[in-house]
């Protein structure tokens, strides 16, 4: 029994050496919201974690590199992040910024309602979140959000689909199909209903009319933003509808589904449509130079990295960042102040400008 | 030199895997400056790994019994899908939809159960069918939406015992769970200790029985006081609460009851162990139905740390259990691994992981390193073993006062 105790003893003495004795805040008052701490400002050295989602798409890896360098030129410690692994790995890296000491911390969700936990210890350690991109659903723990204003987006389109058909044939009616996003994208809806704003009105005059008579955003949707679904869904209203009647405009969400569309119009054998599209992507921007899609939109990266560093530069100062929309975007439970930018809608006669900072897309244009 | 190895418990070399996590944690703390070991940062480390680690339980089990699971991920995603929406639409309290996650585990579990040891299908090709038939389910139940889940039910995978009794400057719950794990141990082995000298079996010397527990508990209690220290209102999170009851109930249950010692067998030798009489069939059924009960149980763990269920949940998951199981010293052809060797396989991914991100080392390079760690704990397995000596297995369960059992497992699997 004497090795017993002082094996415990022995035990007890090692456990606290090794982990120091008990808690550093123990006493002290709850740290305020980050919003209040905020306004106090933080040292100019600080770090900022970016967590990104999956590196899968081309303005990912653009945004990684832009946010090092940026932050970096601004002065902080930037921690930027990929979270390949899925929601979990993201889950913990934001906990790793938090113990790391961020700031603030800009995140580009996964999937925005699976982090609640993670933001609210960030929010807990005094750092500030901005959601950057996406917007954090269902959770108080957010406290700005950049992203292109996406209903703005909606309206582009529209509005570029009518000024494309008048274009090609000066007086209506025109006969249009109207494709959505995938319903589970909370931002399929908003680009749908920006782009209904302009086109209903002319279809309950009868400028435009909606030969399959689809034109509910559930009628409307593709799922998973998926490229085959758009074509036979296309491919079954060709048939439908448009063996003897011409179509003259498509509403197309993304640039992706656009050439998918095109695709099945061409199959048909029929002379292709006003198509929109957005995402500024390699093979629609050739398309375009080549006459063949309409439109598309730029949402330039560069921009949106650079409002969200102009952010944090304002939180840092302690001054209260620029935001221009304080009642649009609700998350479940709070109204999350942003800072929407201006899209760009792009046709072949402005291209040439449009794409002149990027280094990929100005040598398609020449 | 002779005392510590005794100490160790033969061959130091054979300790490989805590010795690589302890490295891995002395690594990182001085890279990071400290932070690794911050409470804050390893109660993170405990809540965002737990459920792979519930899984590796499992898992270990399937692999010592020859097969594999690949449906894990999946079956973790429906339950978690099925529970959220029962909760949300229903209404049913968040007990019962642990319970329900739970029986739909064990349905699951069933069906993939009832292919391979009644039809005997490989369970390579059950699970491979079953990761698409129930990433399929979860979609078509959750419509690839996210959905919610209350507050309550977000406990079990983001909660922390709470705060009780007097200021002491830890969180005296966590203190309590941490002593009694320590006194249960220490009378465990003086208990063991005890029966091998009635039975006149050899004891080893006093002196090198207390180090070793000394260590052991020393090794709970920082841990423990680490997390007890955490900031207020943090402390152990009751998903590690969870982990630690599955791997005491688990380690129990493989090593010193008889359905446990089966598993063993029938991954040793079927043929062997059935002519001994073990009825190889139901083994194999209910290992499978565990791993799916497990995979439910973590994928609702998880959802409730998301506070929510998605499309995604899942994916990848059967990788990191399967690894931390061989890591964890099992052997791909059966008949070898344990419990504890799997978590703590899990906990070396784990602590590779979280300090890579600390560094802000890529997810490309993090990725390449956690791959040739893998390979790396198994060549290191194989070599030894080729060498004579006993596998890092065998060491981890000897260490664990579970001498006895270990030799037959060795000897079962050099039978096949």
């Amino acid at each position: 029994m004497r090795t017993l105790t002082k094996m415990m003893a022995v035990s007890a003495v090692t456990a606290l050496a090794l982990t120091g004795c008990g808690r550093a805040d123990e006493g002290s008052t709850d740290t305020g919201s980050g919003g209040e701490s905020a306004a106090a400002g933080f040292p100019a050295d600080s770090t900022i974690g970016v967590s990104l989602p999956q590196k899968t798409s081309e303005n990912w890896v653009l945004a990684e590199q832009l946010f090092k360098d940026g932050l970096s030129e601004a002065g902080f410690k930037a921690d930027v992040q990929f979270a390949n692994g899925g929601v979990g790995e993201q889950q913990n890296q934001l906990q790793s910024m938090v113990t790391k000491g961020a700031k603030v911390v800009v995140v580009g969700a996964i999937d925005g309602s699976q982090l609640g936990t993670q933001l609210k210890a960030a929010k807990d350690s005094g750092a500030t979140v901005i959601a950057y991109d996406r917007l954090l659903l269902n959770t108080d723990a957010v406290d700005y959000y950049v992203a292109y204003d996406n209903f703005k987006v909606g309206e582009l389109q529209g509005q570029a689909l009518l000024d494309g058909m008048k274009a090609k044939k000066p007086n209506g009616p025109y006969n249009i199909e109207l494709f959505a996003g995938s319903p589970d994208d909370a931002n399929a809806k908003v680009f749908f209903d920006g782009a209904m704003k302009v086109l209903q009105p002319k279809i309950d005059d009868g400028t435009l009319k909606v030969v399959s008579g689809q034109t509910q955003f559930t009628q409307a949707v593709t799922q998973g933003w998926k490229a085959e679904n758009a074509q036979k869904r296309m491919d079954t209203l060709m048939s439908g509808s448009y063996s003897s009647t011409p179509i003259d405009g498509v509403l197309s969400p993304n640039d992706t589904l656009a050439r998918a569309i095109m695709t099945s119009v061409k199959a048909a054998g029929k002379p292709l449509p006003v198509v929109t599209g957005q995402d500024s992507e390699v093979e629609s921007v050739k398309s375009i130079m080549a006459g063949e899609q309409y439109s598309t939109i730029n949402k330039d990266t560069r921009n949106l990295v650079k409002a969200t560093i102009d952010m944090v530069k304002a939180l840092q100062k302690g001054e209260k960042p620029t935001v221009n929309d304080t009642e649009q975007y609700d998350n479940g439970v709070k109204v999350v102040p942003a800072n929407l930018l201006e899209p760009v809608i792009v046709t072949k006669e402005n291209a040439k400008e449009a794409y002149a900072n990027d280094p990929t897309l100005s040598k398609l244009t020449q | 030199m002779n005392k510590l190895k005794e100490i160790f418990g033969g061959d130091i070399r054979q300790f490989g895997m805590i010795f690589a996590l302890v490295f891995l944690l002395v690594f990182f703390e001085v890279a990071t400056g400290g932070l690794v070991l911050d409470p804050g940062n390893v109660i993170n480390i405990f809540q965002g790994n737990s459920y792979i680690l519930v899984m590796a339980i499992g898992m270990v089990l399937v692999i010592i019994a020859g097969h594999i699971d690949l449906s894990v991920g999946s079956v973790a995603a429906f339950a978690g899908i099925v529970v959220a929406i029962a909760m949300r639409d229903w209404g049913i309290p968040w007990w019962a939809g642990i319970l329900l996650g739970l029986v739909i585990g064990a349905l699951v579990g069933a069906w993939q159960g009832f292919w391979v040891a009644v039809v005997g299908i490989p369970a390579f090709i059950v699970t491979l069918a079953g990761m698409l038939i129930f990433r399929g389910a979860n979609q078509y139940v959750g419509k690839s939406l996210t959905i919610p889940v209350p507050e309550q039910f977000q406990m079990i995978g983001a909660g922390y015992l709470p705060e009780v009794g007097p200021r002491t400057g830890y969180n005296n719950l966590t203190l309590l769970i941490g002593i009694a794990l320590c006194a249960a141990i220490v009378f465990g082995a003086l208990r063991n200790r005890r029966n091998q000298r009635k039975i006149g079996a050899d004891v080893e010397s006093g002196t090198v029985l207390g180090i070793r527990l000394a260590l052991i508990c020393a090794a709970i209690l920082a841990v423990i006081l680490t997390m007890a220290s955490g900031r207020r209102g943090t402390s152990l999170p009751i998903s590690a609460l969870i982990l630690g009851a599955l791997v005491l109930l688990y380690g129990f249950l493989s090593t010193r009851t008889i359905i446990g010692r089966h598993i063993y067998a029938v991954g040793g030798n079927r043929h062997a162990a059935e002519l001994s009489g073990v009825r190889s069939k139901r083994v194999n059924f209910l290992v499978m139905m565990n791993m799916s009960v497990l995979a439910a149980l973590a994928g609702m763990m998880f959802v409730a740390r998301s506070n929510a269920s998605g499309p995604f949940d899942g994916v990848g998951w059967e990788l990191d259990a399967i690894a931390a199981v061989f890591i964890g010293g099992a052997a791909v052809t059966g008949g070898v691994g344990t419990v504890v060797g799997a978590v703590i396989g899990g906990l070396v991914m784990a602590v590779l992981n979280n300090g890579l991100q600390l560094l802000g080392v890529g997810a490309d390079w993090t990725q390449i390193i956690k791959g040739l760690v893998l390979l790396a704990a198994v060549a290191f397995d194989v070599y030894n073993k080729s060498q004579g000596r006993r596998s890092i297995t065998g060491l981890l369960m000897q260490n664990f006062g579970r001498r006895s059992t270990e030799e037959t497992t060795e000897k079962v699997g050099q039978e096949s």
